[in-house]
This record gives structure tokens, C-alpha cells and sequence, in this order.
């Protein structure tokens, strides 16, 4: 009996001694990766990771030195900080001093020390994330950014300066996840984050980290959404105006490029290929133009005037009329040619007599405007650039009744085709008694012909019936023509007229008997020839005067008398003179002058 | 042409030398001190605001040359070395927290600012012959500690000029001495700075350069308080 309880004790101890022996206890293994960090660089903290415990209930237990000195400490504080934790409060921290940390395990077998880990707390400071991120939309000029604040941890003290941190953010679009813009914002508590897209949800988060040390942790995230904003309606109603006029737009920065057309060109007749008739569909009819009636309206032109019986009237048509204007001056014979020329004046006188005669003939073939007293100049250009001049004189005649004393007395002036002639002149002070009077220019600097049929149209009348205010002269015997008497000092070229008929003309004390002499004072701004009494008196006679060049000679120059109404003064012709005078072979005299013409 | 380009581009080196000129001559306006014509006066924030970046660049030079050691030279982990480094320094108190420095006096700041600097002349130009006589040390070394070696220099005539201006203004009395000898400073029995190794003076220096920052900051901005307080 003793026996069986014996051998079943035995069994049992054998049993449980085996089982016993499957278990293996062992002292623990070392601590591993012993941290040590602090928030605010007052306290720190250090974890440890534990080893295997050998299976056997371990303790661990910290154990730190300080900096140059053989006293070793325990931890403090294994609980404030959670498990396998050491926390150092304030009264235990030491800054800028080298703590050497060792985690100690210790179990029923045996104990082991972890690796000493140096520390200087200065060196190990990570803070707590920033605070109070806030995020708020702005506007800037219509375009929003966020404008992003937030506030260092707490715990951290920056305002005395005990810590410095630098601040980091990171933003990113709801929909995108993990593709964050960074941003820098050094010390600051504020920034701004731009180029946004409207309508876009935004997380923000901050960080920090101590001038020497590790990053927080990033701040717990804020969510921001950007409105569709103004712009994107104005781009909108850009774009649809744009759209609607585009077509004139295209228009103003792209005018399009004209294609070259021909009037009356058919680009289809081009293809058929007959070149005739293209081409004469390109011809303009009537150009250059050849009737002779449109030619002879641009004919210059210029008239002179009528002479009633004798044949006084110059009017001198030829031939030439008809190309006269066009044709060049200087291609036509000149002045002297002896049918008048518009640089001749238009009397004739007795010693151009020949000329004369022919003149005369040819005057009283061609119909005449019996005008009484026609006058006109003409200021005929040559193409030299002369100004010639053909004056017309004026006779003196009584105004009333015209008889062919009257005619007789009055001077007129012949005209005769000047060569060049460009403009008239009418003498102001007959203008009165204009009746239709006309101003016809000569189109060019040519010869002009006088059309007798054109003349009626184209003279310039005057009556000098009503104009001639020659109360007082009784130049009754109208002098149709003047002749030279001479040229006096001033270059003045004193005429006479060549009917001694002004021996009744009082008041001209420097005449010679029967003599009329007319003396031109000058030319005044309107390019009339001033004629100048003779002698000091003002009343009298309206002398005939004219001024010309030296050159005068004997020749009659042609003047022009105009007389006023005013008995007393002058009239005055006004003649453009040029330089030169050139004195025709019979004895016209170019009073082409203006040597002595004062400057307008 | 070609005497139309010389005579602008003559224009343009007139300019520039102008520009130049006046440039430096901005950037060169000597600081007054007592009151001298001509020259830039800078406020205390200013003054404070450019030593704090020397001594935080001198800091950043300072721990860049100490990991290059830690590299190159590991030192053993074997603590017996280490535990026995003693600083030269170790005799002038400093304040170890933050609570013992807002309690020091403006005065005695600024005093162990001005010792720390002085203590770290010397040293610190040994180093860096003694690093520039070493081939295993590149020239990038070599250049850091010169300049480390002239900011020590350049800091301590900048918080001279912070303390004289603080005591003109007469934020700090004039206790402040004015500090000459180093002899003078650091106690006889105090370490010998030549008997350290270089990567513990390394060590050390990277330490005291960072109290020299801290403390600078906290005087300003007890001092002269601002936005970057």
C-alpha cells in the first residue's frame, strides 16, 4: 500500500519536474532605443523600448548621471509619461548639461543594463505642433489668397526668448491627397498663400522646430473652401462678347488685304483668252479727251478789248488758239509776233504801225464785243517764269453816252493773245460798272488765243463809261493808245499818247503838248500797276502812267488808265512787272517788270 | 559706331561705379559712438538683432565642425573619456535653465556673455592651427574654424558696443568692466584649455556658443522687446 502511494507520488513529481522544465527563465535582455525629448527645453522626457524579460516579471529601472559627476540618480517620474517612460520635470533639468541615461532591466534572474545614451537637453527639443491654426479667404485686387495665422505651442516659451522657432505650413486640395505645397514661413505667425483655384477646399497645417532641434508634429488640419469669385464672371462675359463681335474684330486686327481689281477687267475673260477684247475693256472712252469744244474750255485766255472805230480792238484770235493753251509758251512765238501776244501790250502804235494795220484787220474781222471799255489784264506767266503782262488801258472815257466819241476817246486796251496768260485783273474801281464781267484763266502757261466766240464769254468788261471818273480831265479825244515818251530817271517809262489829242488835259503840267503820258508808280499787293498822276496835283487828269523798266525805249508800252470815281485821285493800274523787259523788235514793250514794284 | 558704343558703355561704368559708390558707402557708414558726424546711428533692437544672427552663425559654424569630427573621429563609446571632459569654461557660471536666467541681472548677463567670449579667444585660434597643421582635416574645416576664430572676435566688439550702448541709455548701470584679459576672467585653478582634446573642445565650444545665443536673446528681449519675442 505504502508502496503504490510512494510510486504515484514519484510519478507525479516526475511529471510536473518535466513540465516544469519546458519553461526556461532568464534574466531580461537590455532596453533598447532609449529616446529622450522635450517639449519646451524645461522638462524632457525619455522612453525606452523593453527586451525580452526573460520570462520572468522585469522591472526597469533609469538611472542617469550628470555632466562631470560620479552621483547617479534615479528617474524621477516613471508614470507621468506612460509606460517604459521617465519624465524629468523642471527642478531636474538641467540645460546645457550632459546627462548620460542608462535603462536598467531587472527580473527574479538577473538584470541588464541598457547603452548609456549622452544627452544635452538644448539638443533634444521637439515642441508641440502650433496652435490655433486659422485660415481665412481674402481678397486681393479681386483675385482671393488665404491668409493662413496660428500660435506656437503653449507649453513653448518664445516670448522671453528662451526658445526661437521657425515655422513651416503645408497646403494641399481636398481631392489631391499627398501632393501638399509647402511653405517657409520663418519666424512669423502669419502668411499668405496665393494662386488659388476658385471654387477649391483647402487643408492647411503648420508646423515648428527650435533653432536647434527636431520638427513637431504637424498641427491638427484646417479646412478652407475658396468661392468662385468675380473675375471668372467678367472673363465669362469677356468671352462671350468677344465671340459675338469676333467677325469685326477679325476685321480690325486682321484687315483683310484688298485684291487688286481692274475696273472693267473680267478675270473671266482672261481665262477664255482673248486678249482683245480685255484689253479693250480696259479702255476708258473719252480719254484723253479730244473734242475741241472741251479743249477750248481750258483755254486760257484773255481779251482784250474792243475798240469801236477804228479798229481799235485787238482781239486777235488765230489759230492758235486752240492749242494755244496747252502748248508750251515758249513753243509759240513770242510777243512779237506781231498779232499781239499776251506779253504785248495791246495798243498798237503808230510806229508798229505795220503791226498794227494787222492788227486792226484782224480785229475788225473777228466779231467784237463792242464792249466800251473793256479791260483786262492779264498776268501771263511764261514758263520762264516771267511775268508778262498785258495791261489794259482804260479810256478815259465820259460816262455817259457812248458815242463813238466816246469810243473813240476811250483807250482800250487790244488784247491780244498773250502768250502765257494766267489770271485778270480788273481794276477795282471799274469794278462797279462791270457789268457781266468774267475772270478766265488761262490753263496753263501758254499761249493763249483768244477765241472771239469765247471772248464774249470770257472778257472781262468793263464800262469805262461809268468808271471813268474823268471830270475833270477832259481827255475827250480819248487817246486809244499810249505811247513812250521816255523813261525817266526812275525807270519810269512816261507815256504819251499817241494822239496828241491830250493837249486839252489840264493839269499835266509835265506833258508835253499832245502828249499823254502815263506813269506808273508802282504795283501794289494785288499786282496792279500804280499808275501816278503826273505832277503833285491830285485833281485832274488821270494821267496815264505807267512803269516800266528802262528799257522802255521808244516803244509804246501799253498801260493801263483806269479811272475812279474819285476825280481827284489817280487810278491806278496795277501792272506786274517783272525784271525784265523785253523790247520786241516792234516796239512793244514787255512790261514785264518788277524791279520797282515796293514789296507787298 | 563703334565710338558710340565706347561712349555708352562709358556711361554705363560711370553709372555703376555711382551706384557702387553709394552702395558701399551706405552699407559703410561706420556706427557711431560718441556722437560722431556722419556715421549710422543703430537703434539697441538693431544692435541686439545683429548680434544675435553673429552668434547664431557662429553657433551653426561651430556644430557643423563637431558632427565632421563625430564622423571622421569617432570617439570610442567608451564613457570614461567622456564623462571626464571638463570645459575650460566650466568655472564662469552660467545659468542652467530658464528660470535661473530670467532671474539673473541684466548686468551679470551680459558680464558672462562678454567671459565666455573673451575665454574662447585663444582656444579657439590654437584650434585652428592646430587643425590647419593637420593633413587628415580638409581645407573646409580649416576655413570654418578661421572664421569661427574671427567671429568670436567680431561678437565680443559687438556686445561691447550692445553693453556700452545699454549703459548709456541706462538700461544696465556700469558695472559691467570692461573686460581685457582673459587671465583675469577665468580663475587659476580652472582647466587648461591646452590639455583638451580637439573634439572636446570642439565639444565645448559648440555648448558655449549656444549659451552666448540664448542668453543674448533672452537680454533682448527683456530688454528691448519685440514681434520676434
Amino acid at each position: 500500500m505504502m508502496k503504490s502511494v510512494m510510486e504515484v507520488l514519484l510519478l507525479l513529481m516526475l511529471f510536473f519536474t518535466a513540465h516544469a522544465k519546458e519553461k526556461s527563465y532568464s534574466p531580461p535582455e537590455k532596453t533598447t532605443q532609449t529616446r529622450c525629448r522635450s517639449p519646451e527645453k524645461e522638462t524632457f522626457t525619455c522612453w525606452w523600448e523593453p527586451g525580452s524579460d526573460g520570462g520572468l516579471p522585469t522591472t526597469y529601472a533609469l538611472y542617469y548621471r550628470k555632466e562631470n559627476s560620479e552621483t547617479v540618480y534615479e528617474c524621477p517620474d516613471y508614470h507621468t509619461a506612460g509606460e517604459n517612460s521617465c519624465f524629468f520635470n523642471k527642478n531636474d533639468t538641467s540645460i546645457w548639461v550632459n546627462y548620460n541615461i542608462s535603462v536598467v532591466a531587472t527580473n527574479a534572474l538577473g538584470r541588464a543594463f541598457s547603452d548609456p545614451v549622452d544627452i544635452d537637453v538644448v539638443y533634444i527639443v521637439e515642441p508641440n505642433p502650433p496652435e490655433k491654426l486659422t485660415v481665412v479667404v481674402m481678397e486681393d485686387k479681386g483675385w482671393p489668397f488665404l491668409l493662413v495665422s496660428w500660435e506656437p505651442p503653449h507649453k513653448a516659451d518664445t516670448r522671453s526668448g528662451w526658445i526661437t522657432l521657425i515655422y513651416e505650413l503645408r497646403v494641399r486640395l481636398e481631392e489631391e491627397e499627398d501632393d501638399w505645397e509647402m511653405h517657409h514661413a520663418g519666424q512669423q505667425k502669419m502668411f499668405n498663400i496665393f494662386s488659388l483655384r476658385s471654387g477649391g477646399e483647402y487643408l492647411v497645417e503648420v508646423r515648428c522646430k527650435p533653432d536647434h532641434g527636431f520638427w513637431s508634429e504637424w498641427s491638427s488640419t484646417s479646412y478652407v473652401k475658396v468661392p468662385d469669385f468675380f473675375s471668372a464672371l467678367i472673363f465669362l462675359i469677356l468671352t462671350w462678347l468677344l465671340h459675338m463681335n469676333s467677325h469685326s474684330l477679325k476685321h480690325c486686327i486682321l484687315p483683310p488685304v484688298p485684291g487688286p481689281k481692274i475696273k472693267g477687267f473680267d478675270n473671266k475673260l482672261l481665262k477664255n483668252g482673248n486678249s482683245d477684247e480685255i484689253f479693250s475693256a480696259l479702255v476708258v472712252p473719252n480719254f484723253p479727251p479730244a473734242s475741241a469744244s472741251k479743249y477750248e474750255e481750258m483755254l486760257v485766255e484773255y481779251l482784250e478789248v474792243y475798240v469801236p472805230e477804228e479798229p481799235e480792238l485787238m482781239l486777235e484770235e488765230s489759230k492758235d488758239l486752240l492749242d494755244g493753251c496747252l502748248k508750251s509758251l515758249n513753243s509759240r512765238s513770242d510777243s512779237d509776233s506781231g498779232r499781239g501776244s499776251c506779253n504785248s501790250h495791246t495798243l498798237l502804235m503808230d510806229k508798229c504801225g505795220e503791226t498794227k494795220e494787222e492788227e486792226r484787220q484782224t480785229n475788225r474781222e473777228s466779231s467784237l464785243m463792242e464792249t466800251q471799255g473793256w479791260k483786262e489784264e492779264a498776268i501771263n506767266h511764261d514758263t520762264s517764269g516771267k511775268v508778262k503782262t498785258w495791261p489794259s488801258v482804260y479810256s478815259p472815257l465820259p460816262q455817259y453816252g457812248s458815242n463813238p466819241l466816246d469810243k473813240q476817246s476811250s483807250l482800250e486796251t487790244a488784247k491780244q493773245h498773250s502768250l502765257s496768260t494766267s489770271s485778270f485783273l480788273i481794276q477795282p474801281g471799274t469794278k462797279d460798272a462791270l457789268g457781266p464781267s468774267y475772270t478766265d484763266f488761262c490753263l496753263s502757261n501758254k499761249e493763249n488765243h483768244l477765241h472771239p466766240q469765247t471772248l464774249a464769254h470770257r472778257a472781262l468788261q468793263t464800262r469805262s463809261d461809268v468808271n471813268i471818273s474823268n471830270i475833270g480831265c477832259k481827255r475827250s479825244p480819248a487817246t486809244e493808245y499810249v505811247e513812250v515818251q521816255r523813261v525817266n530817271k526812275e525807270d519810269m517809262v512816261l507815256l504819251q499818247p499817241v494822239v496828241s489829242r491830250c493837249g486839252h488835259i489840264e493839269g499835266c503840267p509835265n506833258l508835253p503838248k499832245g502828249e499823254d503820258y502815263s506813269k506808273l508808280k508802282g504795283v501794289d499787293c494785288d499786282n496792279r500797276l500804280l499808275l501816278q498822276r503826273e505832277g503833285t496835283g491830285e485833281d485832274v487828269c488821270p494821267c496815264v502812267e505807267q512803269e516800266t523798266n528802262r528799257e522802255g525805249g521808244n516803244c509804246y508800252t501799253s498801260s493801263t488808265v483806269s479811272t475812279t470815281q474819285k476825280p481827284t485821285a489817280c487810278m491806278y493800274t496795277a501792272m506786274p512787272l517783272q525784271e525784265e523787259t523785253a523790247v520786241t523788235l516792234n516796239g512793244y514793250v514787255d512790261t514785264a517788270t518788277m524791279g520797282n514794284l515796293p514789296s507787298c | 559706331m563703334p565710338g558710340t558704343i565706347r561712349s555708352v558703355s562709358l556711361v554705363w561704368v560711370v553709372l555703376l561705379v555711382c551706384l557702387s559708390s553709394r552702395r558701399t558707402s551706405v552699407g559703410a557708414a561706420p556706427i557711431c559712438t560718441n556722437g560722431q558726424v556722419g556715421c549710422h546711428v543703430l537703434s539697441l533692437d538693431n544692435l541686439f538683432d545683429r548680434v544675435i544672427q553673429h552668434s547664431a552663425r557662429m553657433h551653426g559654424i561651430s556644430s557643423d565642425l563637431h558632427s565632421e569630427f563625430e564622423q571622421y573621429f569617432l570617439p570610442s563609446k567608451n564613457q570614461i573619456g567622456r564623462v571626464g571632459r571638463i570645459c575650460h569654461t566650466s568655472t564662469i557660471i552660467t545659468p542652467n535653465g530658464k528660470e535661473n536666467a530670467q532671474r539673473m541681472a541684466r548686468e551679470q548677463l551680459t558680464e558672462v556673455i562678454l567671459k565666455l567670449l573673451i575665454a574662447w579667444r585663444d582656444p579657439l585660434w590654437h584650434f585652428h592651427q592646430s587643425i590647419s597643421h593637420h593633413h587628415d582635416f580638409n581645407n573646409f574645416s580649416s576655413n570654418k574654424a578661421l572664421e569661427m576664430n574671427a567671429m568670436v572676435h567680431e561678437l565680443r566688439q559687438g556686445v561691447e558696443k550692445v553693453a556700452e550702448k545699454m549703459q548709456v541709455l541706462g538700461i544696465i548701470s556700469n558695472s559691467v568692466t570692461s573686460l581685457a584679459s582673459p587671465d583675469v576672467l577665468l580663475p587659476s585653478d580652472s582647466a587648461d584649455w591646452r590639455l583638451m582634446k580637439d573634439y572636446d573642445l570642439l565639444y565645448c565650444f559648440r555648448r558655449d556658443s549656444n549659451k552666448v545665443q540664448n542668453f543674448l536673446k533672452i537680454l533682448k528681449c527683456r530688454i528691448v522687446p519685440d514681434h520676434g519675442c
